[in-house]
């Protein structure tokens, strides 16, 4: 029992999901499909990528062309959500914590 | 499974397809991919002109193509002033 | 079955389903299944205005696959379990 129980104290990355569980309690900065972006404290996550975010702060781009000049307008909508279920199928990529800026 | 339509079976619903059409009908059945059997059924096709009601019947819906499945209250849907009703149609459903 | 089980823990409490077609509506969790199709009653539409499609709909199912997101009640979410079961997933997963 105990033996199979044990894991390797060492955070080793072999696969992808790996860089996942280590995220876990940590800030990230998801890429959603349709110009959505979201960045919070990842506290769940299955294999389908369905997470639970905790402080979610959710970003949307939208474009609009001027009449006149035809320049193209980006626009961005910031909303935060306290607690948000993500559906794992429109997930682009997901990044960990950028330790360089947090913490 | 989808038996939480179990329900629904013999009431007046209305089910918002994933193109955003919507359609009124009496549920007669359903299976775990969840395609429908609407009787009795009718497209409301909404618009900022108004509100247009098709005729469509007997109506078998394609579980893919659900996005939601409703129950109406039938006294309340009764009470709705269709003609006050102009609005841009349903958005499609965008994966 | 994390997100199933999770969810079956917050039936009776109110969520906000966002759907992919931008319609958002409020209600009380009634069920949910295994593909995270879920049951709500005593709903309303964030924006009856724009949304007047359901004046007449009290409760509905909605097909798992047409959700964006889900609004929780942050104070029935035990995150501490969360991250627990979600380790405990991710270890279970790589031994196969």
């Amino acid at each position: 029992m105990a033996e199979e129980a044990e894991q390797p104290t060492v955070a080793t990355v072999e696969e992808p999901f790996d860089l996942v569980r280590l995220s876990l309690d940590e800030k990230i900065y998801v890429k959603m499909r349709n110009d959505r972006e979201l960045r919070g404290r990842l506290h769940a996550y299955d294999q389908h990528l369905n997470m639970i975010l905790g402080d979610a702060e959710e970003t949307v781009t939208t474009v609009e062309i001027d009449d006149e000049t035809y320049e193209e307008i980006y626009k961005s909508t910031k909303r935060t959500i306290p607690m948000l279920f993500v559906r794992g199928d429109g997930v682009i990529l997901i990044s960990p914590p950028m330790r360089a800026n947090v913490g | 499974m989808a038996s939480e339509l179990e329900g629904y079976i013999n009431h007046t619903v209305t089910v918002f397809t994933c193109e955003g059409r919507i359609i009124v009908g009496t549920m007669k059945g359903f299976d775990q991919t969840i395609n429908l059997i609407l009787e009795d059924s009718h497209e409301r096709v909404y618009s900022t002109t108004g509100v247009e009601q098709v005729t469509l019947g007997l109506y078998i819906v394609r579980g893919d193509n659900v996005a939601l499945v409703g129950e109406v209250d039938e006294e309340v849907d009764k009470k709705i002033d269709f003609t006050e009703i102009h609005v841009e149609p349903m958005g499609a459903v965008v994966h | 079955m994390l997100f199933y089980s999770f969810f079956k823990s917050l039936v009776g409490k109110d969520v906000v389903v966002e759907l992919k077609n931008d319609l958002s509506i409020h209600g009380t969790l009634h069920s949910v299944d295994q593909f995270l199709n879920i049951k709500l009653t005593d709903i309303s539409v964030t924006d009856p205005d724009r949304y007047p499609h359901m004046l007449s709909v009290k409760n509905c199912f909605i097909r798992g696959s047409v959700v964006r997101y889900i609004q929780l009640p942050a104070d029935e979410c035990d995150t501490q379990l969360l991250q627990d079961t979600a380790r405990k997933e991710a270890s279970q997963n790589k031994k196969k």
